[in-house]
């Protein structure tokens, strides 16, 4: 499904990024873990182009995007859900109005059709009572599981969620990996950005593990943690375990 | 006692000299419907084109594009906010439209409107910029395009923002108009200076027109301190 080839990325004098070349298939479910400034998010945020490459290809379905326009790309952005950090939620529109906007001005939905959708995706998330309320009156948690529902208005096939409990109160995190391991059960391709181990070892198909720009290491969860080969992810585990 | 008495019989005549003798109120009131229409026509090609100008600087901010069109956009700012209104007014009158026949309504319209557009773009513009940058990654994440992500999401934000801001630009702009009468528009001002030289009479006329702004302004800024309480309720929701 995505293909990355050499993937570089450079902010001035900085190497964020260096050589990445990555695949991954339909339904995985990919955990990418590592230190701070290992390049994990800048990575995930090429996937769609939120950052632009400095050089390398990353091809969704054999298109490769860096070469793509600007107009062509938002195509390929409506196919990959985003879940930030800090929710970045709509905050002068309603919560059904934060799920329905883009469906309905992108012309996909009509706005019956949308605020349909708007329910059933609010019931899933478990905050259909919500739905006239603004987003500065919902708890942390609760924006996050609507920021995920947002997304999956745009009925994506992937799923790109970035550091997506950080900013979460430490009772608010459940709540949001609950929810993200339930769209891992019902098959959704997803990269995840996170320091959440328990989810990395319970949900992850595959777990990466990134330091100074590279993918140093990789393996299906239960290898990952009992047997790390490379020092640095042992060094890394035993800070984080 | 016979002073104050004096006193009042003075002012009543003076009162009749110069707004009842002849209808000479007329002067102020014909001169107040110029000055609301310049003000008003001048708001909204301010608003149009102070938008366009600020949506064209931010994008330029925010992704380097749009480099000529900020290049010129920058140097008509520098310009409109580095010389005083008067003189952009009469270089439009008489340089620009000097050898048209043209309603000086218009003109002044037209002064106004581009002197008000250059600093509502900045006001405009620091309300773009204010909205957080997530707001602008979550529009585009979802397949937004970048005019539509501007125009639902980050605009309606940088609008509410700016809207006092914005409503005290108007509040400068009507006091602005004042100086019409340089290419002999009968605005407010220009009429109580009519009145003044048929009477020979100062006091009066001028007192009068200053009233009228006064109580304009004032209730301009009665509806801004309204508007921004109603903002800030939103906000706390």
């Amino acid at each position: 499904m995505i293909n990355v080839n050499n993937l570089t990325k450079d902010f001035n004098e900085l190497h964020v990024l260096k050589n990445i070349t990555e695949t991954i298939e339909k339904g995985e479910k990919v955990v990418i873990v590592g230190p701070s400034g290992s390049g994990k998010s800048t990575f995930l945020r090429c996937l769609n182009l939120m950052e632009r490459p400095t050089s390398g290809e990353i091809f969704v379905d054999g298109t490769d995007i860096t070469r793509l326009h600007e107009k062509e790309v938002n195509f390929i952005r409506r196919r990959m859900g985003m879940v930030f950090q800090h929710f970045n939620l709509f905050p002068h529109l309603t919560i059904k109005k934060n799920i329905t906007l883009a469906p309905v001005k992108l012309k996909l939905m009509t706005e019956a059709q949308a605020d349909k959708r708007a329910e059933e995706l609010l019931a899933k998330v478990g905050l259909s009572d919500k739905a006239n309320q603004y987003p500065n009156q919902l708890s942390g948690g609760q924006k996050q599981r609507i920021a995920i529902a947002r997304s999956l208005a745009m009925n994506p096939e992937i799923m790109l969620f970035d550091e997506p409990t950080s900013a979460l109160d430490p009772e608010m995190v459940g709540e949001v990996l609950n929810l993200m391991k339930e769209l891992a059960d019902d098959g959704m391709t997803m990269i995840v950005v996170t320091h959440e181990m328990g989810f990395a070892r319970e949900v992850a198909s595959r777990v990466m593990f990134m330091d100074e720009g590279m993918i140093v290491e990789q393996n299906i969860p239960a290898e990952f943690f009992a047997n790390p080969k490379s020092p640095r992810l042992k060094e890394f585990l035993s800070k984080v375990l | 006692m016979d002073g104050i008495v004096q006193w009042f019989t003075d002012f009543g005549e003076k009162f009749y000299d110069n707004f009842i003798k002849d209808a000479r109120w007329q002067y102020l009131t014909d001169g107040l419907k110029n000055t609301l229409i310049i003000t008003f026509l001048s708001i909204i090609i301010g608003l149009i084109l102070g938008f366009v100008i600020a949506i064209i600087r931010s994008t330029h901010d925010k992704t380097g594009k749009l480099k000529i069109l900020n290049f010129f956009a920058k140097i008509y700012l520098t310009i409109i906010r580095g010389t005083p209104v008067v003189v952009q007014l009469l270089i439009i009158y008489f340089v620009i439209f000097g050898s048209f026949d043209i309603d000086k309504l218009i003109v002044a319209v037209i002064a106004f409107g581009l002197n008000s557009a250059a600093y509502v773009a900045e006001i405009v513009r620091s309300g773009i910029m204010s909205i957080d940058n997530g707001q602008f990654e979550a529009g585009s994440s979802l397949g937004l395009g970048y005019m539509q992500t501007m125009v639902y999401i980050v605009l309606p934000q940088a609008l509410k923002n700016v809207l006092p801001a914005l409503a005290n630009e108007f509040i400068v702009l009507l006091k602005e108009t004042s100086v019409s009468g340089y290419i002999a528009i009968s605005d407010l001002t220009k009429g109580g200076d009519i009145i003044r030289s048929l009477t020979y009479e100062a006091f009066l006329p001028l007192i009068a027109v200053a009233v009228i702004y006064l109580v304009m302004v004032m209730f301009l800024s009665f509806l801004v301190t309204k508007l921004e309480r109603r903002l800030a309720k939103n906000d706390k929701r």
